[in-house]
């Protein structure tokens, strides 16, 4: 139950940190170009957006933090996995299993230098060049995004443990594409009756 | 000495399967903890830091627009596009998908996507038409790598931001700034033709020498339908290099004005998505983006041991000691990366060898923006080969067949990339015209 809560939030936190920078942006752009407009001159002059590149710089590192520890569990960060392969499978599944490992120990000690980092950051007043809010705010996605990265590794090692599988992501999929026979023969039958 | 241990501890852990972000991560964290004077503290301001510039978020700006058009629907109407334009030659249906593809792929920015998108309506319809399977697979595979040469393309970012903070030296002693992503996406544009040209001539060739089915010609009612249908997808390529060219943004505001007109075109315009598809394709988009900008920070740091240790000064040093050329530096970059290829996904190759090769490359006079187009070239060239060609990959899926039976179906196609991959790599020109007449360079 805790789990499937805490996965939901990490998907809704990075799809709203990207559709919201990509909107940030496209707004700070439309009103770059409608202040010079003489008409909307008077609505846009007001509105200052110059932080707009910074707080999409932030949401993006965010996201990236956090992704990442979504990447995990759906699979997306490949390695060079064909020597891997050519293994005899007990041997693979160590070597696996040792790569998982590795993986969660790295995020761990980033996590704890991040922590660190924070810890110090805390009590001095550094505050982000344009919006100035504090910079320790900036910074906690690191140790957050990588002991959630570093959680989702050891998740991802023992169900692997368990059952043997580890979560594929399919590169090639697209959405709306028909593969059945008939649409082919549609589109041949098309071509044919010109 | 030091640059050996890391590369063989980099190597080692690479073979171990782990992720490559990881694989980096480690071997700096190791090297630091055993071996190095480095403070810790400046390698985790690092952490933090690495990733915290404007133009590297063109990155998943470009995904998300790339995957709002990533549908069904649009190659359908790139490929009814293509096939009115080409379509009555020899080799039609063939024609046609090196065209779509092309378009698709540049539209789209991923290579695979692409395969699928365009090979799962084309392959059976070629088959259908009398076509060997082995043919559409072969044109289908090779020619859903165009998308990485053609603008927008996110291998190009990824060279602008891994050689972006390095200082290199001409042979006249003179620094010289890397490549910008505005310079490469318009180098980009003669090159990516003339590679779908030279494909698009094999397949003609071979549908000229074995005789296979033509179209019937499109009526001009149908070709401009078409081509209305279509060019509403392909307008996006325009907006990118038109805007950043005239100045109108950067490429980063490029990209993200092209994400929002992907999004409207995708809904309002094609109406291929349903607001309920929308959190789907963000989340895989930031999903992709949060990937690649994770391999980014931990290639910014294991740049920065090398850069700490001067291995690229290093390696430059004794490159023009030995008195080695252009021409065989050239050559051994070209086979370094196609061997890369064998093992490693694009980016991860570009973000750990570019700031390696740059200085480099540069000392020896090499321009950065050939430089740049060059290692895409490369790129491309190993999506299309085994053992790890993701292009292959996907079209043996959709072709159910072999990677062996697929790869000798890609050898003509492959070959072709192969000499397109010697032009670009000794006729600077071809790279460097564009740029230099548009007053970029």
């Amino acid at each position: 139950m805790f789990l499937r809560i805490l996965d939901r939030l990490e998907e809704i936190l990075i799809a709203s940190l990207i559709a919201g920078a990509t909107l940030l942006i496209f707004v700070a752009v439309v009103q770059r170009y409608a202040v010079g407009v003489p008409f909307l001159y008077d609505i846009f002059y007001d509105i200052n957006l110059t932080w707009a590149q910074e707080l999409c710089i932030y949401m993006f590192v965010w996201m990236a933090k956090f992704g990442a520890a979504y990447g995990v569990r759906t699979g997306i960060h490949v390695g060079v996995d064909v020597l891997v392969n050519m293994l005899r499978p007990a041997i693979r599944n160590k070597v696996i299993m040792f790569g998982l490992l590795a993986g969660a120990f790295f995020t761990f000690v980033v996590g704890s230098m991040g922590a660190k980092f924070i810890v110090e950051l805390y009590p001095t007043d550094q505050v982000s060049p344009d919006m100035e809010m504090p910079r320790w705010i900036i910074f906690l996605c690191v140790p957050l995004g990588s002991y959630l990265m570093c959680f989702r590794f050891l998740q991802v090692a023992w169900s692997f443990w368990r059952t043997g599988e580890l979560p594929h992501h399919d590169p090639g999929h697209v959405e709306g594409v028909v593969e059945s026979p008939s649409a082919a023969r549609d589109l041949a039958a098309e071509e044919r009756g010109r | 000495m030091n640059s050996a241990l890391i590369f063989g501890l980099l190597i080692a852990l690479m073979l171990t399967g782990m992720p490559i972000s990881i694989a980096l991560g480690l071997t700096v964290l190791s090297f630091l903890y055993v071996m190095t004077t480095v403070p810790i503290e400046a390698v985790a301001l690092k952490l933090f830091t690495g990733i915290e510039s404007f133009e590297i978020m063109a990155i998943p700006f470009f995904i998300l627009a790339g995957n709002f058009l990533t549908h069904g629907g649009v190659a359908r109407r790139m490929i009814r596009f293509a096939s009115s334009m080409v379509g009555h030659w020899y080799g039609g249906l063939g024609l046609a998908a090196v065209l779509a593809c092309a378009m698709f792929a540049a539209i789209s920015g991923s290579s695979p996507a692409t395969v699928v998108a365009i090979g799962s309506i084309l392959l059976p319809a070629m088959v259908a038409q009398g076509y060997p399977k082995r043919f559409g697979a072969g044109v289908i595979a090779t020619s859903g790598a165009l998308g990485i040469l053609i603008p927008p393309s996110i291998v190009m970012v990824l060279f602008a931001v891994a050689t972006g903070g390095s200082v290199a030296v001409d042979p006249e002693g003179k620094r010289v700034l890397s490549a910008s992503v505005a310079q490469l996406f318009m180098a980009g544009v003669i090159p990516g033709l003339m590679l779908a040209a030279m494909l698009g001539g094999t397949t003609f060739y071979r549908a000229w020498k074995n005789d296979y089915p033509r179209m019937t010609r499109a009526t001009w009612g149908e070709a401009i339908k078409a081509f209305r249908d279509s060019i509403w997808g392909l307008a996006l390529i325009i907006l990118v290099l038109g805007g950043i060219y005239s100045g109108l943004f950067t490429p980063t505001e490029a990209a993200a004005v092209s994400a929002v007109y992907a999004f409207v075109i995708a809904v309002f315009v094609y109406r291929d998505l349903n607001w309920s598809d929308i959190p789907k394709v963000l989340l895989s988009s930031a999903n992709m983006s949060a990937m690649i900008l994770y391999i980014i920070t931990n290639a910014v740091l294991f740049s920065f041991l090398m850069t700490s240790e001067q291995i690229p000064q290093a390696i430059t040093a004794w490159v023009t000691g030995a008195g080695i050329g252009q021409l065989e530096f050239l050559l051994f970059v070209n086979i370094l990366l196609l061997v890369a290829g064998n093992f490693m996904e694009p980016s991860s190759i570009v973000l750990i060898t570019a700031p390696i090769l740059f200085p480099v490359a540069v000392g020896l006079g090499v321009n950065p923006v050939h430089l740049g187009i060059l290692m895409t070239v490369n790129m491309e060239v190993g999506l299309c080969h085994p053992p790890v060609g993701l292009n292959l990959y996907v079209a043996s899926g959709i072709a159910k067949m072999g990677i062996t039976e697929l790869t000798i179906a890609t050898w003509p196609w492959l070959v072709t990339m192969l000499v397109f991959l010697a032009i670009v790599t000794y006729v600077p020109e071809l790279s460097l015209w564009l740029p230099r007449v548009l007053g970029m360079l």
